[in-house]
């Protein structure tokens, strides 16, 4: 059906030969305006392109029905869009010399003839009509008593308002849009940036998760409080009994638990014998980096090939029960004070993992939480501990002429099972130095730091286990020197400052220990670290 | 083995990332609500203490056992290469009396968590399952009604996919590439390594809450 208002372009194609098909004797001419208006040629090649892009966009449709694929839907709707476009500037442009002509059907069948006069009208449904006239009430409401040119007048003066309106909203609109930097085309200049305070508030929160979901920090709970509550939760009525539950919490076991979890997760910083935190250069928290968690035994690594000093420093089985006789002891005898207060030391900062790693690197092979408890408590427990120090320390030093048998060390360590108390590596150092061969340097250096530490208050220690050979020479001095029982950071710091000026690299390392112990921000102590492995894996 | 990464986003956006993470994956959401028994092995066990995990699925009609062991991380010169953090898992069903085993056995309890939040499961190019949680800490023994968050304001997004030792580093860059959809709202790194927070998030939460009506799915 041609006779369509949307099918315009057949409409203006159809008009004039109509008018000239019909009266043919009359050789009718357009007139030359509307014709120019009219400008039927171009109309036809934009409504032939507007049917070839429609035949094109349909031909794709049905491509992509065939293969079962889905269109580009973006560019499907472009493609749309573009083809109403055209459609609707050719109908603007047919509409405005539609009045020169008037449809005249051509093809009068039986299908169409019914429903022709429908299509030819000009009037309005029902429906629209009644909208219509309810619209033109509305509009007209309280003046159309009145005559048409007030009405007139009225209506202006409404549509004037109405347009103010508009421009005032356009005016605000493009205000904002320069505020906020969305009238240009680029987007948004300014990245919002967080304030400081909030910023650190969010970090300190999210160390605060990750070490809590990684670790468990944040989530124990203190010995005195773990008891059965009497109600259970569903889940847990029946798997968990009264009798069952206590035996597994709290109590000293639970202690000992609890104390080598914390150290196995800081352990597990300090020991990631990969290499991995050495290779950072900015110090991560303490907990941060530990990837091998609790969960993976460091000490795992204890035995094998990879750490360097495997075979010497393990000590006979005799002397390992016997260390971990004396270690449990001593852990039962800490004050619960303590550990709280190695806990909280543990969840310091940075520094102490960064710093303790290298040294803790070489403690590979001994039992594990007696290294544990050393690195972070200030009290140490083991001597397996302190042997592997000694050991560190003989290495790393140049004081020491040779290298001690680790023989003698182990040979020692029946003298050393009363020290359980230590408070220092410096102390451990200078045992060190007293157990071997006491030349004169070491002896003059003992003097110099007995001299330091005899400012430090003498406290007793426990002493617990057989002392066998109380009356060496190099043990008294220890004894003396080794005054500091249950020492608070203050004494290490003190003692750390005064053994400054003392001998070469064992007060180094010593500051390094104590750093890693004590969590002093010794950044100093970095480039030391590299060395002492290189020493250590020699 | 298992590929992991985390990260964290503020609470306020959760629901965001979960529209997102609705429309990425293209399945429902599962509720995740998990008591986490950490289990640390006493000295009877070996020198050496291990930890083993228990988590109860009460999301479930009937709450669910799961035992889980995380290992150490790969380590050496390809791990540090990759974004996200590979270490082997063990993990299985168990009964409910694994609880009462293990303490039999000479483990004991060292922390308990309750994590409760979503989680969506999918399949791209491997099984990845993104879960979005908050970590909430019990004050008494076994108080699963008085848990309260740890952070109030942030909640742990963590992506895991499981791996075997010949297809890891398929594994790791998927989910690595899977984590570029989510770079609008949160930065993902491996467990350990912090992130921050993404600045801009708030705009692209407004935009993806405003995008949908606003409404929860």
């Amino acid at each position: 059906m041609e006779a369509d208002g949307g099918a315009a372009p057949s409409q203006g194609q159809l008009a004039p030969p109509a008018v000239e098909a019909v009266a043919p004797p009359k050789v009718e001419r357009l007139n030359p305006v509307v014709q120019q208006q009219l400008n039927l040629e171009s109309v036809k090649t934009r409504a032939l392109g507007l049917y070839k892009t429609i035949s094109h966009i349909l031909e794709d449709f049905e491509a992509f029905a065939r293969s079962n694929t889905t269109p580009k839907w973006q560019d499907a709707l472009g493609q749309f869009s573009m083809v109403s476009m055209d459609l609707f500037n050719i109908v603007e442009d047919i509409k405005n010399v539609s009045k020169a002509f008037v449809v005249y059907p051509r093809n009068v069948n039986a299908e169409n003839a019914t429903i022709l006069p429908v299509m030819l009208s000009s009037k309005l449904l029902p429906e629209m009509e009644a909208e219509d006239t309810t619209k033109r009430e509305q509009l007209l409401l309280g003046i159309s008593g009145l005559p048409v040119h007030m009405q007139i007048e009225k209506l202006k003066t409404r549509i004037d308002m109405i347009g103010a309106a508009c421009e005032a909203a356009e005016k605000v609109i493009s205000d904002c849009r320069k505020a906020y930097g969305l009238g240009s085309r680029q987007g948004p200049t300014l990245v919002p940036t967080l304030d400081k305070v909030q910023a650190a508030k969010i970090q300190e929160q999210e160390n605060l998760l990750r070490a809590a979901v990684n670790f468990g920090e944040g989530f124990r709970i203190p010995i005195d409080q773990r008891q059965l509550p009497t109600s259970l939760p569903s889940h847990l009525a029946d798997v968990l009994s009264f009798g069952d539950g206590a035996q597994n919490l709290g109590d000293n076991a639970g202690a000992y638990g609890k104390n080598t979890s914390s150290f196995s997760s800081n352990q597990g910083v300090l020991q990631t014998a990969g290499g991995q935190l050495i290779g950072r250069s900015v110090p991560s928290p303490s907990n941060a980096v530990s990837f091998d968690n609790a969960s993976t035994p460091p000490m795992a690594y204890a035995n094998s090939p990879r750490s360097g000093t495997n075979i010497m420093n393990t000590p006979s089985p005799q002397q390992q029960v016997q260390q971990q006789q004396q270690q449990r002891q001593k852990i039962l005898q800490l004050p619960h004070q303590q550990q709280l207060l190695v806990q909280q030391q543990l969840r310091q900062s940075s520094a102490a993992g960064v710093l303790g790693q290298g040294v803790m690197s070489q403690l590979h092979d001994l039992t594990g939480q007696t290294q544990q408890k050393l690195q972070q408590h200030q009290m140490s427990y083991s001597q397996p501990m302190l042997q592997q120090q000694f050991q560190n320390r003989q290495l790393q030093t140049s004081h020491m002429p040779h290298n001690i048998a680790q023989n003698q060390i182990n040979q020692g360590s029946q003298l050393r099972s009363h020290i359980n108390q230590f408070s220092g590596s410096a102390n451990s150092a200078l045992f060190n130095a007293a157990q071997s061969s006491p030349n004169s340097q070491m002896i003059t250096n003992m003097s110099a730091s007995m001299q330091s530490q005899s400012l430090l208050p003498r406290i007793q220690f426990g002493l617990t286990g057989g002392h066998t050979q109380r009356n060496h020479p190099s043990q008294m001095l220890n004894d003396q020197m080794f005054g500091m029982g249950p020492s608070n950071p203050a004494n290490m710091i003190a003692m750390q400052q005064q053994q400054q000026g003392g001998f070469g690299n064992i007060s180094t390392h010593t500051q390094n220990l104590q750093s890693g112990m004590v969590n002093l921000p010794n950044t100093t102590q970095n480039p030391n670290f590299p060395q002492q492995r290189q020493q250590n894996q020699s | 083995m298992e590929c992991v990464v985390q990260g964290i986003i503020e609470t306020q956006h959760v629901e965001a990332l979960q529209i997102l993470l609705q429309g990425l994956c293209g399945v429902p959401k599962d509720r995740v609500r998990v008591h986490e028994f950490c289990l640390k092995s006493g000295p009877n066990l070996g020198v050496v203490p291990s930890e083993v995990r228990l988590l109860c699925d009460l999301a479930q009609p009937t709450p669910t056992w799961t035992v889980r062991h995380a290992g150490g991380a790969m380590r050496g010169a390809g791990a540090e290469q990759l974004s996200v953090l590979v270490r082997s898992v063990v993990e299985s069903k168990v009964s409910n009396n694994a609880l009462r085993f293990f303490y039999a056995v000479g483990y004991k309890l060292d922390h308990e968590l309750l994590k409760i939040g979503f989680a969506f499961r999918f399949q791209r190019v491997v099984p990845i399952t993104v879960t979005v949680t908050s970590a909430n800490r019990m004050p008494r023994l076994h108080a699963i009604d008085d848990a309260v968050p740890l952070t109030p304001g942030i909640q742990l997004v963590e992506i895991t996919a499981p791996a075997a030792g010949d297809n890891y580093n398929e594994v790791a860059a998927a989910v690595s590439s899977f984590c570029e959809y989510l770079v609008p709202l949160l930065h993902l790194s491996k467990p350990g390594v912090s992130t921050g927070i993404v600045p801009t998030a708030a705009a692209a939460a407004s935009s993806l809450l405003s995008n949908s009506g606003g409404k929860a799915i």
